[in-house]
């Protein structure tokens, strides 16, 4: 683990430096070329300037002007040419072919004269006409930059190696830093999942990426943390629920086993006994449904419903109860209500918040089922004249087997609400438990969820 | 030691004894079937001996693939009546046998066991080409229940009135009689009935009720479809009449007509 981030460290340093050397280049590179363009046009203004004093000169002292300008630091040249192009005086062999006498410097390639003999020679120069037939030549060698350039070069090898070494160092203490929050974290990560789940990311300033990362850590920490916590409940409640049943049916099975004379008592207690497993296997089967609808993408069987029809259907389907408990049950909805989702869950959803109600509601009681558009919206609201649900326990009913304390004296496995609850986030709605007289239970389809 | 043995095997035979009573009243209890041949693909053992103990037991004529290959050569055949096939197999997976035999014309009925809990699976089972899916743990008179209903699907008839026993319905006008008495029923309890006469003398389960007549995918309390054959059958059967409409109990319901 160490020398892995030791060779990360390395590497950063490496990249920084790299990096680093790479700006340093393209900097001097960048004032080499400024500077080159800046000294070409001072040294073109000279020259071009120099031809025109010389040609504002009396023509007599014209070929004097141009022998005094050919020194002999062999960095200025000058020269005077007939028509024909012949030299007449001036340091410059002939004429140089593309220049144009209309006193603009441009580059050319003369070739120099001087009392050592000959030379190409890269100049800018400039041309002027004298009089009508003779034409002036004036010219600055530019190889004289060159030094300039070494200047830079020597400037830029020396600056080197202090450079890479500032850039590695600074690679260094950077990654160095990082190593060492990484470091912290992976010892308080492999804390964490020794099991001390109390265990959080240190925030320093919020605004720097790895705080962010943490922070977004953390709350992760804190929602696992959350379901451990209820886990432990579900397991305990669970297990109740599981054992209650089964240990009836234990104790059926065993009475007749000791007690039945006859084949029908004998099968009389196994009836007994199997509805006493079909319990069981009931809160196991909303269990492993709550856990395949909350872990499942079920949405390719979404599509376009009709809320209304659905619901109806489960109003319908609960009626006759509603009725042998003498629970009226109304309904405050007749037109279809499109909305986006499962058909088959959505039923599910409905026909639960329906179930729970009439359980929860005492005989003579009301319970009414409407639809209705809110800002937008598409509710389904369940209500009824139950004892409703204290503030305080509105949070935790939609929890798996979370159940009112007084209403545990109602039969079903309390799994109804997290069915519902699970559903309804499956399908992006929201689910609001408030307190009337009695109790009203909203899911609320926003309206992004309606076929456009 | 031998005792032991001894007692251990008196145990054994009493049981059997007693399940031969039990059985063979339950068989008098179902209505009498052709000696129709099923193949199950099944790779559980334990499943398996399950299933082909109650149906043999049934009267039927059972034979287990245990692997998918062998399964599907046996099912190439065609000389099946219903196919149970384990959704989950090794080598060959359950609906690419479905699949595989529907590419060759194989109209074989076929029931899906599957023990895969999510909810999308019964829609591939289906989709696949299987008629019918019954997810694990099952109750083995729901998987009986539903063989039959494979084994005797009703004719997709263009008939406007159903005749069964004193039973008459007519689906143009939705009116049902009984002997001349006429039934007010409610539109559900129509539909109840119409199903419960398109299969009469076959035990109906309380979840095939519910996926045909409600047409939801839904596990109801069981006492929910109950209280509404109970509504039905409270107006079918008038005191003093011959009952027509039978609860099997911890199963489902029978529309007899032998009455």
């Amino acid at each position: 683990m160490f020398s892995r981030f030791r060779s990360t460290t390395i590497r950063w340093a490496l990249a920084i430096g790299c990096a680093f050397l790479l700006c340093i280049a393209v900097l001097f590179g960048f004032v080499y070329w400024q500077t080159t363009v800046y000294l070409t046009e001072h040294f073109d203004r000279l020259i071009e300037r120099q031809a025109k004093t010389i040609a504002a000169l009396p023509p007599g002292d014209w070929n004097g002007a141009v022998r005094e300008r050919a020194d002999p630091d062999r960095v200025a040249s000058a020269g005077i040419f007939d028509t024909a192009g012949h030299r007449i005086s001036g340091n410059i062999a002939n004429l140089p072919s593309h220049l144009v006498p209309d006193g603009i410097a441009a580059g050319v390639t003369i070739t120099r004269v001087d009392p050592d003999g000959q030379r190409a020679q890269l100049v800018r120069a400039v041309a002027v006409k004298l009089g009508y037939s003779e034409w002036l030549v004036v010219g600055r060698s530019i190889q004289e930059d060159d030094a300039f350039a070494k200047i830079i070069e020597r400037a830029l090898a020396l600056s080197l190696l202090p450079a890479l070494a500032l850039a590695m160092l600074a690679g260094a203490l950077l990654s160095k830093g990082a190593r060492q929050r990484i470091e912290a974290w992976t010892a308080l990560v492999g804390q964490i999942y020794a099991g001390n789940l109390q265990q959080r990311l240190p925030v320093i300033e919020n605004d720097h990426p790895f705080d962010k990362l943490s922070a977004i850590i953390n709350g992760m920490l804190d929602h696992i943390e959350e379901l451990v916590g209820q886990l432990a409940n579900v397991g305990n409640d669970v297990a109740h629920d599981l054992r209650t049943p089964l240990t009836r049916v234990r104790a059926t099975l065993e009475r007749a086993r000791d007690n039945a004379q006859t084949v029908d008592e004998l099968r009389g207690a196994a009836d007994r006994a199997i509805v006493g497993l079909d319990q069981s296997l009931n809160v196991i089967t909303a269990l492993l449904r709550i856990a395949a609808i909350e872990h499942g993408r079920r949405t390719t069987e979404f599509g376009s419903v009709d809320l209304a029809e659905i619901v109806g259907t489960a109003v319908e389907l609960y009626d006759p109860i509603a009725d042998n408990r003498r629970i009226q049950l109304d309904t405050e909805f007749k037109d279809a209500v499109a909305i986006v989702g499962d058909r088959d869950l959505l039923f599910e959803a409905a026909a639960n918040l329906i179930d729970n109600a009439i359980k929860f509601t005492p005989e003579g009681g009301k319970v009414s089922v409407a639809i209705f558009r809110s800002a937008g919206d598409v509710v389904l609201q369940v209500s009824d004249t139950g004892p409703g649900i204290g503030e305080a326990e509105r949070e935790v009913v939609t929890q798996r087997f979370y159940r009112a304390d007084k209403s545990r004296r109602a039969p079903g496995a309390g799994l109804g609400l997290s069915l519902v609850a699970a559903i309804v986030k499956l399908h992006g709605f929201r689910l609001d438990i408030r307190g009337g007289p009695g109790c009203i239970i909203e899911v609320i389809c926003p309206t992004e969820s309606l076929p456009r | 030691m031998s005792g032991e043995i001894a007692s251990a095997t008196n145990a054994v035979a009493a049981y059997r004894r007693l399940n031969n009573v039990v059985g063979s009243k339950q068989l008098e209890s179902m209505p009498d079937r052709t000696m129709a041949k099923l193949l199950l693909i099944e790779d559980d053992d334990e499943t398996a001996e399950e299933i082909v103990g109650e149906l043999t037991h049934r009267g039927y004529t059972l034979v287990r693939a245990e692997t998918g290959t062998h399964g599907l050569d046996l099912a190439r055949t065609g000389e099946h009546d219903v196919l149970i096939v384990d959704r989950l197999l090794p080598g060959i997976d359950g609906l690419a046998i479905i699949e595989s035999l529907r590419r060759e014309q194989i109209r074989t009925p076929v029931l899906v066991l599957s023990a895969l809990g999510a909810l999308d699976e019964r829609v591939r089972g289906l989709r696949a080409g299987g008629d019918d899916y019954l997810s694990k743990p099952f109750a083995l008179v729901e998987l009986v229940a539903r063989i039959e209903a494979l084994l005797r699907r009703p004719a997709v008839g263009r008939e406007t009135r159903l005749r069964v026993g004193p039973l008459e319905l007519d689906l143009i006008d939705r009116s049902a009689t009984r002997g001349g008495r006429t039934l007010d029923l409610l539109p559900r309890e129509f539909r109840l009935l119409e199903y419960m006469m398109r299969r009469p003398d076959q035990m109906v389960t309380r979840a095939m009720l519910f996926e045909d007549v409600w047409n939801y995918r839904f596990v109801p309390d069981s006492n929910l479809v109950d209280v509404h054959m109970g509504k039905l059958r409270h107006k079918v059967d008038a005191p003093g009449e011959e009952p027509l409409i039978h609860n099997v109990r911890g199963a489902g319901f029978i529309l007899r007509t032998n009455v």
